[in-house]
Protein backbone atom coordinates (compact mmCIF):
# COMPACT_ATOMS: atom_id res chain seq x y z
CA UNK A 1 0.00 0.00 0.00
CA UNK A 2 1.28 3.44 -0.94
CA UNK A 3 0.46 6.84 0.54
CA UNK A 4 1.22 10.26 -0.89
CA UNK A 5 1.38 13.03 1.72
CA UNK A 6 1.10 16.60 0.39
CA UNK A 7 2.71 19.03 2.81
CA UNK A 8 0.97 22.35 2.22
CA UNK A 9 2.61 25.06 4.30
CA UNK A 10 4.91 27.79 3.08
CA UNK A 11 8.69 27.49 3.29
CA UNK A 12 9.88 28.32 6.79
CA UNK A 13 6.45 27.72 8.36
CA UNK A 14 6.80 24.77 10.73
CA UNK A 15 3.06 24.51 11.56
CA UNK A 16 2.77 21.13 9.84
CA UNK A 17 6.02 19.48 10.95
CA UNK A 18 4.63 17.52 13.91
CA UNK A 19 1.48 16.55 11.98
CA UNK A 20 3.55 15.38 9.04
CA UNK A 21 5.89 13.35 11.24
CA UNK A 22 3.05 11.65 13.12
CA UNK A 23 1.05 10.97 9.94
CA UNK A 24 4.07 9.33 8.32
CA UNK A 25 4.83 7.38 11.50
CA UNK A 26 1.26 6.09 11.86
CA UNK A 27 0.99 5.16 8.18
CA UNK A 28 4.34 3.33 8.19
CA UNK A 29 3.35 1.48 11.37
CA UNK A 30 0.36 0.03 9.54
CA UNK A 31 2.35 -1.00 6.51
CA UNK A 32 2.17 1.96 4.14
CA UNK A 33 5.06 3.06 1.99
CA UNK A 34 4.95 6.85 2.52
CA UNK A 35 6.06 9.60 0.13
CA UNK A 36 5.96 13.06 1.73
CA UNK A 37 5.99 15.88 -0.84
CA UNK A 38 7.09 19.28 0.45
CA UNK A 39 5.20 21.40 -2.06
CA UNK A 40 7.11 24.58 -1.23
CA UNK A 41 10.33 22.96 -2.49
CA UNK A 42 8.89 22.16 -5.90
CA UNK A 43 8.28 23.98 -9.13
CA UNK A 44 4.51 24.07 -9.51
CA UNK A 45 3.01 26.66 -11.84
CA UNK A 46 -0.55 27.89 -11.44
CA UNK A 47 -3.22 26.19 -13.55
CA UNK A 48 -3.91 28.46 -16.53
CA UNK A 49 -7.45 27.20 -17.15
CA UNK A 50 -6.57 26.25 -20.76
CA UNK A 51 -8.24 22.80 -20.55
CA UNK A 52 -5.57 21.44 -22.90
CA UNK A 53 -5.22 18.53 -20.44
CA UNK A 54 -8.68 17.52 -21.66
CA UNK A 55 -8.68 18.45 -25.35
CA UNK A 56 -5.07 18.65 -26.61
CA UNK A 57 -3.01 16.16 -24.59
CA UNK A 58 -5.80 14.27 -22.79
CA UNK A 59 -4.83 13.19 -19.30
CA UNK A 60 -1.57 15.17 -19.19
CA UNK A 61 -1.14 18.82 -18.18
CA UNK A 62 0.71 20.81 -20.85
CA UNK A 63 2.87 22.47 -18.17
CA UNK A 64 5.92 20.23 -17.72
CA UNK A 65 6.75 20.68 -14.03
CA UNK A 66 6.28 19.01 -10.65
CA UNK A 67 2.52 19.70 -10.72
CA UNK A 68 2.25 17.27 -13.62
CA UNK A 69 4.28 14.61 -11.79
CA UNK A 70 2.10 14.84 -8.70
CA UNK A 71 -1.03 14.11 -10.80
CA UNK A 72 0.73 10.92 -11.93
CA UNK A 73 1.74 10.01 -8.37
CA UNK A 74 -1.77 10.58 -7.12
CA UNK A 75 -3.20 7.98 -9.47
CA UNK A 76 -0.48 5.47 -8.59
CA UNK A 77 -1.09 5.73 -4.81
CA UNK A 78 -3.74 4.09 -2.65
CA UNK A 79 -4.08 7.03 -0.29
CA UNK A 80 -3.47 10.76 -0.59
CA UNK A 81 -3.18 12.89 2.55
CA UNK A 82 -3.55 16.66 2.42
CA UNK A 83 -1.77 18.49 5.23
CA UNK A 84 -2.60 22.18 5.44
CA UNK A 85 -2.84 25.07 7.82
CA UNK A 86 -6.54 26.01 7.71
CA UNK A 87 -6.76 29.31 5.87
CA UNK A 88 -10.14 31.07 6.15
CA UNK A 89 -11.73 27.63 6.60
CA UNK A 90 -10.08 26.20 3.49
CA UNK A 91 -6.76 25.01 2.11
CA UNK A 92 -3.56 27.05 1.99
CA UNK A 93 -2.63 28.56 -1.38
CA UNK A 94 0.45 26.30 -1.30
CA UNK A 95 -1.65 23.12 -1.19
CA UNK A 96 -4.31 24.51 -3.52
CA UNK A 97 -1.67 25.24 -6.16
CA UNK A 98 -1.14 21.52 -6.72
CA UNK A 99 -4.81 20.58 -6.36
CA UNK A 100 -5.71 23.01 -9.17
CA UNK A 101 -3.36 20.99 -11.41
CA UNK A 102 -5.15 17.67 -10.81
CA UNK A 103 -7.99 18.06 -13.32
CA UNK A 104 -6.27 15.87 -15.97
CA UNK A 105 -7.14 12.84 -13.83
CA UNK A 106 -10.84 13.19 -14.71
CA UNK A 107 -12.56 13.49 -18.09
CA UNK A 108 -14.09 16.72 -19.40
CA UNK A 109 -17.44 15.02 -19.99
CA UNK A 110 -20.29 15.47 -17.56
CA UNK A 111 -22.38 12.98 -15.64
CA UNK A 112 -24.77 13.23 -12.71
CA UNK A 113 -23.83 12.02 -9.24
CA UNK A 114 -26.55 12.22 -6.61
CA UNK A 115 -28.48 14.62 -8.86
CA UNK A 116 -25.52 16.99 -9.31
CA UNK A 117 -23.34 17.40 -12.42
CA UNK A 118 -19.67 16.38 -12.18
CA UNK A 119 -16.91 15.32 -14.56
CA UNK A 120 -16.72 11.65 -15.50
CA UNK A 121 -13.82 9.56 -14.15
CA UNK A 122 -10.83 8.94 -16.43
CA UNK A 123 -9.44 6.02 -14.40
CA UNK A 124 -10.98 2.89 -12.94
CA UNK A 125 -9.64 3.54 -9.48
CA UNK A 126 -8.63 6.56 -7.44
CA UNK A 127 -6.93 6.93 -4.04
CA UNK A 128 -8.73 7.39 -0.75
CA UNK A 129 -8.49 10.96 0.53
CA UNK A 130 -7.65 12.15 4.04
CA UNK A 131 -7.21 15.83 4.92
CA UNK A 132 -5.71 17.10 8.15
CA UNK A 133 -6.07 20.80 8.83
CA UNK A 134 -4.15 22.67 11.50
CA UNK A 135 -5.53 25.57 13.53
CA UNK A 136 -3.83 27.49 16.29
CA UNK A 137 -6.93 27.16 18.47
CA UNK A 138 -10.49 25.71 18.29
CA UNK A 139 -12.62 27.62 15.81
CA UNK A 140 -16.04 26.13 15.15
CA UNK A 141 -16.77 28.04 11.95
CA UNK A 142 -13.44 27.29 10.26
CA UNK A 143 -13.67 23.63 11.25
CA UNK A 144 -17.16 23.38 9.77
CA UNK A 145 -16.09 24.98 6.47
CA UNK A 146 -12.97 22.79 6.24
CA UNK A 147 -14.91 19.52 6.00
CA UNK A 148 -16.82 20.71 2.93
CA UNK A 149 -14.11 21.14 0.26
CA UNK A 150 -12.68 17.79 1.33
CA UNK A 151 -15.95 15.93 0.83
CA UNK A 152 -16.55 17.77 -2.45
CA UNK A 153 -13.02 16.93 -3.66
CA UNK A 154 -13.74 13.30 -2.80
CA UNK A 155 -16.85 13.34 -5.01
CA UNK A 156 -15.04 15.00 -7.91
CA UNK A 157 -11.99 12.73 -7.55
CA UNK A 158 -13.99 9.50 -7.16
CA UNK A 159 -12.25 8.67 -3.87
CA UNK A 160 -13.56 5.34 -2.51
CA UNK A 161 -13.32 6.74 1.05
CA UNK A 162 -12.45 10.06 2.59
CA UNK A 163 -12.21 11.91 5.88
CA UNK A 164 -11.27 15.34 7.17
CA UNK A 165 -10.14 16.35 10.62
CA UNK A 166 -8.68 19.25 12.51
CA UNK A 167 -5.79 19.31 14.96
CA UNK A 168 -4.48 22.24 16.99
CA UNK A 169 -0.90 23.39 17.03
CA UNK A 170 -1.15 23.31 20.83
CA UNK A 171 -2.05 19.59 20.93
CA UNK A 172 0.37 17.41 22.87
CA UNK A 173 2.16 14.60 21.01
CA UNK A 174 -0.15 11.98 22.50
CA UNK A 175 -3.32 13.85 21.55
CA UNK A 176 -1.97 14.60 18.09
CA UNK A 177 -1.16 10.96 17.44
CA UNK A 178 -4.61 9.82 18.66
CA UNK A 179 -6.34 12.43 16.50
CA UNK A 180 -4.38 11.46 13.39
CA UNK A 181 -5.14 7.77 13.95
CA UNK A 182 -8.84 8.66 14.33
CA UNK A 183 -8.91 10.83 11.18
CA UNK A 184 -7.25 8.05 9.16
CA UNK A 185 -9.59 5.45 10.65
CA UNK A 186 -12.63 7.47 9.53
CA UNK A 187 -11.48 6.81 5.96
CA UNK A 188 -10.94 3.15 6.78
CA UNK A 189 -7.14 3.51 6.98
CA UNK A 190 -5.59 1.33 9.69
CA UNK A 191 -8.86 -0.21 10.79
CA UNK B 1 -26.72 57.89 0.63
CA UNK B 2 -23.58 56.64 -1.12
CA UNK B 3 -21.44 54.94 1.51
CA UNK B 4 -18.94 52.87 -0.48
CA UNK B 5 -17.07 55.54 -2.37
CA UNK B 6 -14.18 53.77 -3.99
CA UNK B 7 -14.53 50.28 -5.42
CA UNK B 8 -11.82 47.81 -6.36
CA UNK B 9 -12.54 44.83 -8.59
CA UNK B 10 -10.10 41.96 -8.11
CA UNK B 11 -10.16 39.45 -10.96
CA UNK B 12 -9.15 36.00 -9.73
CA UNK B 13 -9.08 34.12 -13.03
CA UNK B 14 -5.97 33.08 -14.99
CA UNK B 15 -7.82 34.11 -18.16
CA UNK B 16 -7.83 37.72 -16.92
CA UNK B 17 -9.67 40.10 -19.27
CA UNK B 18 -10.98 37.15 -21.32
CA UNK B 19 -12.64 35.44 -18.37
CA UNK B 20 -16.24 35.11 -17.24
CA UNK B 21 -15.05 36.55 -13.92
CA UNK B 22 -14.20 39.70 -15.91
CA UNK B 23 -17.59 39.64 -17.73
CA UNK B 24 -19.41 39.62 -14.38
CA UNK B 25 -17.12 42.02 -12.52
CA UNK B 26 -16.82 44.53 -15.36
CA UNK B 27 -20.60 44.73 -15.76
CA UNK B 28 -21.02 45.41 -12.04
CA UNK B 29 -18.23 47.99 -12.10
CA UNK B 30 -19.87 49.83 -15.00
CA UNK B 31 -23.15 49.96 -13.08
CA UNK B 32 -21.37 51.29 -9.99
CA UNK B 33 -19.72 53.98 -12.11
CA UNK B 34 -23.26 54.94 -13.17
CA UNK B 35 -23.98 55.59 -9.49
CA UNK B 36 -20.98 57.90 -9.35
CA UNK B 37 -18.59 55.53 -7.61
CA UNK B 38 -14.89 55.62 -8.43
CA UNK B 39 -13.65 52.24 -9.61
CA UNK B 40 -10.40 50.40 -10.20
CA UNK B 41 -9.56 46.91 -11.45
CA UNK B 42 -6.61 44.65 -10.61
CA UNK B 43 -5.79 41.23 -12.08
CA UNK B 44 -4.57 38.95 -9.31
CA UNK B 45 -2.50 36.49 -11.38
CA UNK B 46 -0.03 38.95 -12.95
CA UNK B 47 0.03 41.05 -9.76
CA UNK B 48 1.37 38.17 -7.66
CA UNK B 49 4.28 37.48 -10.01
CA UNK B 50 6.41 40.37 -8.76
CA UNK B 51 7.07 42.39 -5.60
CA UNK B 52 6.01 45.49 -7.49
CA UNK B 53 2.73 43.85 -8.51
CA UNK B 54 2.01 42.83 -4.92
CA UNK B 55 2.66 46.38 -3.71
CA UNK B 56 0.32 47.80 -6.37
CA UNK B 57 -2.35 45.27 -5.39
CA UNK B 58 -2.08 46.11 -1.69
CA UNK B 59 -2.14 49.86 -2.38
CA UNK B 60 -5.28 49.43 -4.48
CA UNK B 61 -6.89 47.39 -1.70
CA UNK B 62 -5.89 49.94 0.95
CA UNK B 63 -7.43 52.83 -0.94
CA UNK B 64 -10.78 51.10 -1.51
CA UNK B 65 -13.98 51.14 0.47
CA UNK B 66 -15.62 48.24 -1.33
CA UNK B 67 -13.70 45.19 -2.57
CA UNK B 68 -15.25 42.96 -5.21
CA UNK B 69 -13.60 39.59 -5.78
CA UNK B 70 -14.71 37.85 -8.96
CA UNK B 71 -13.30 34.36 -9.56
CA UNK B 72 -13.95 30.96 -11.13
CA UNK B 73 -14.43 27.87 -8.98
CA UNK B 74 -11.33 25.68 -9.19
CA UNK B 75 -11.47 22.24 -7.60
CA UNK B 76 -14.28 23.20 -5.22
CA UNK B 77 -12.65 26.38 -3.94
CA UNK B 78 -10.98 29.59 -5.06
CA UNK B 79 -8.04 29.24 -7.46
CA UNK B 80 -4.72 29.13 -5.62
CA UNK B 81 -3.62 32.69 -6.59
CA UNK B 82 -6.93 34.10 -5.34
CA UNK B 83 -6.31 32.40 -1.97
CA UNK B 84 -2.73 33.74 -2.04
CA UNK B 85 -4.11 37.27 -2.59
CA UNK B 86 -6.43 36.89 0.40
CA UNK B 87 -3.49 35.60 2.50
CA UNK B 88 -1.46 38.64 1.42
CA UNK B 89 -4.26 41.12 2.20
CA UNK B 90 -4.88 39.49 5.61
CA UNK B 91 -1.19 39.66 6.48
CA UNK B 92 -1.01 43.29 5.39
CA UNK B 93 -4.06 44.26 7.48
CA UNK B 94 -2.44 42.64 10.53
CA UNK B 95 0.54 44.95 10.20
CA UNK B 96 -1.55 48.09 9.58
CA UNK B 97 -1.86 50.32 12.63
CA UNK B 98 -5.48 51.15 11.93
CA UNK B 99 -6.94 49.01 9.13
CA UNK B 100 -9.52 50.86 7.09
CA UNK B 101 -13.20 50.02 7.42
CA UNK B 102 -13.99 48.09 4.24
CA UNK B 103 -16.60 45.85 2.68
CA UNK B 104 -16.28 42.70 0.60
CA UNK B 105 -18.53 41.26 -2.07
CA UNK B 106 -17.61 38.06 -3.92
CA UNK B 107 -18.82 36.70 -7.24
CA UNK B 108 -18.10 33.03 -7.94
CA UNK B 109 -18.80 31.25 -11.20
CA UNK B 110 -18.27 27.62 -12.09
CA UNK B 111 -18.33 25.23 -15.02
CA UNK B 112 -21.04 23.00 -13.58
CA UNK B 113 -24.62 24.06 -14.13
CA UNK B 114 -25.50 24.22 -10.41
CA UNK B 115 -24.76 27.58 -8.76
CA UNK B 116 -24.67 26.07 -5.28
CA UNK B 117 -21.45 24.21 -6.10
CA UNK B 118 -19.85 27.63 -5.37
CA UNK B 119 -21.12 27.69 -1.76
CA UNK B 120 -17.89 26.49 -0.13
CA UNK B 121 -15.80 29.06 -1.98
CA UNK B 122 -18.14 31.85 -0.90
CA UNK B 123 -18.04 30.56 2.70
CA UNK B 124 -14.24 30.88 2.53
CA UNK B 125 -14.56 34.48 1.27
CA UNK B 126 -16.98 35.27 4.09
CA UNK B 127 -14.59 33.74 6.62
CA UNK B 128 -11.70 35.79 5.20
CA UNK B 129 -13.81 38.90 5.76
CA UNK B 130 -14.65 38.04 9.36
CA UNK B 131 -11.03 37.12 10.21
CA UNK B 132 -9.71 40.39 8.78
CA UNK B 133 -12.38 42.72 10.16
CA UNK B 134 -13.86 43.45 6.74
CA UNK B 135 -17.64 43.66 6.47
CA UNK B 136 -19.06 40.81 4.37
CA UNK B 137 -21.88 42.18 2.23
CA UNK B 138 -22.59 38.87 0.52
CA UNK B 139 -21.78 36.63 -2.39
CA UNK B 140 -23.27 35.90 -5.79
CA UNK B 141 -22.98 32.42 -7.28
CA UNK B 142 -23.33 31.60 -10.97
CA UNK B 143 -23.51 28.08 -12.38
CA UNK B 144 -22.61 27.29 -15.98
CA UNK B 145 -20.33 30.32 -16.26
CA UNK B 146 -18.42 28.59 -19.07
CA UNK B 147 -21.39 29.37 -21.36
CA UNK B 148 -20.60 33.10 -21.12
CA UNK B 149 -17.01 32.39 -22.21
CA UNK B 150 -15.64 35.76 -21.18
CA UNK B 151 -17.93 37.82 -23.42
CA UNK B 152 -19.21 41.17 -22.17
CA UNK B 153 -22.65 40.43 -20.68
CA UNK B 154 -24.31 42.82 -23.12
CA UNK B 155 -23.08 40.58 -25.93
CA UNK B 156 -24.05 37.28 -24.28
CA UNK B 157 -27.66 37.33 -25.44
CA UNK B 158 -30.81 36.34 -23.57
CA UNK B 159 -29.13 33.76 -21.35
CA UNK B 160 -27.44 36.60 -19.42
CA UNK B 161 -30.75 38.34 -18.69
CA UNK B 162 -31.05 37.18 -15.06
CA UNK B 163 -27.32 37.65 -14.48
CA UNK B 164 -27.57 41.30 -15.52
CA UNK B 165 -30.68 41.83 -13.40
CA UNK B 166 -28.85 40.33 -10.41
CA UNK B 167 -25.87 42.63 -10.93
CA UNK B 168 -28.16 45.66 -11.41
CA UNK B 169 -29.72 44.91 -8.02
CA UNK B 170 -26.31 44.33 -6.47
CA UNK B 171 -25.01 47.66 -7.83
CA UNK B 172 -28.01 49.57 -6.50
CA UNK B 173 -27.57 47.98 -3.06
CA UNK B 174 -23.81 48.65 -2.97
CA UNK B 175 -24.32 52.28 -4.01
CA UNK B 176 -26.70 52.68 -1.08
CA UNK B 177 -24.31 50.95 1.32
CA UNK B 178 -26.66 48.00 1.84
CA UNK B 179 -26.05 44.24 1.97
CA UNK B 180 -26.57 41.97 -1.01
CA UNK B 181 -30.30 41.63 -1.69
CA UNK B 182 -31.67 38.08 -1.53
CA UNK B 183 -33.33 38.67 -4.90
CA UNK B 184 -29.95 39.34 -6.54
CA UNK B 185 -28.58 36.05 -5.15
CA UNK B 186 -31.63 34.14 -6.39
CA UNK B 187 -31.49 35.67 -9.88
CA UNK B 188 -27.77 34.99 -10.25
CA UNK B 189 -28.28 31.37 -9.17
CA UNK B 190 -30.89 30.69 -11.86
CA UNK B 191 -29.53 28.25 -14.49
CA UNK B 192 -28.44 29.93 -17.72
CA UNK B 193 -30.02 27.06 -19.65
CA UNK B 194 -31.82 23.81 -18.79
CA UNK B 195 -29.31 21.44 -17.20
CA UNK B 196 -29.76 18.71 -19.85
CA UNK B 197 -29.01 21.29 -22.58
CA UNK B 198 -25.91 22.62 -20.80
CA UNK B 199 -24.59 19.06 -20.38
CA UNK B 200 -25.36 18.11 -23.99
CA UNK B 201 -23.73 21.22 -25.49
CA UNK B 202 -20.83 20.98 -23.04
CA UNK B 203 -20.06 17.37 -23.96
CA UNK B 204 -20.30 18.21 -27.67
CA UNK B 205 -18.00 21.19 -27.25
CA UNK B 206 -15.26 19.10 -25.59
CA UNK B 207 -15.34 16.70 -28.55
CA UNK B 208 -15.16 19.48 -31.14
CA UNK B 209 -12.28 21.16 -29.29
CA UNK B 210 -10.37 17.86 -29.15
CA UNK B 211 -10.95 17.43 -32.90
CA UNK B 212 -9.51 20.90 -33.49
CA UNK B 213 -6.33 19.76 -31.72
CA UNK B 214 -6.27 16.35 -33.44
CA UNK B 215 -6.87 14.64 -30.09
CA UNK B 216 -10.36 13.22 -30.69
CA UNK B 217 -9.13 9.62 -30.55
CA UNK B 218 -7.18 10.18 -27.32
CA UNK B 219 -9.92 11.80 -25.23
CA UNK B 220 -10.22 8.78 -22.90
CA UNK B 221 -6.45 8.22 -22.66
CA UNK B 222 -5.16 6.91 -19.30
CA UNK B 223 -1.48 7.86 -19.27
CA UNK B 224 -0.97 7.08 -15.58
CA UNK B 225 -2.86 3.78 -15.40
CA UNK B 226 -1.13 1.41 -12.95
Amino acid sequence: MKALVLYGSKKGDTTLDAVSNFTSYVLRSIGYEVDVIFLHDLKIADCTGCFYCWVKSPGVCVIDDDGRDIAMKLIKNDLVVYLTPIIFGGYSSELKKVLDRQIPIVLPFFMKINGEVHHKPRYERYPCLVAVGVLSRPDEESEKIFATPVSRNAINMYCPAHSAGVVYSTDSSGILQDKIRAILAKAGVGR
Amino acid sequence: MKESKRTLLLIGSPRGPKSTSESLGAYLLKKLQGYGLETEKVYIYPSLRSDEGRVILLRAVESSDLLILSFPLYVDSLPSPAIAALELIAEHRKTSKKPKSQKLLAIANNGFPEADQNDTALAICSRFASETGIEWVGGLALGGGEAIRGRPLDEAGGMARNVKKALDLAAAAMAEGKSMPQEAKALMAKPLAPIWMYVWFGNRRWKSQAKKHGAQNKLFHRPYQK
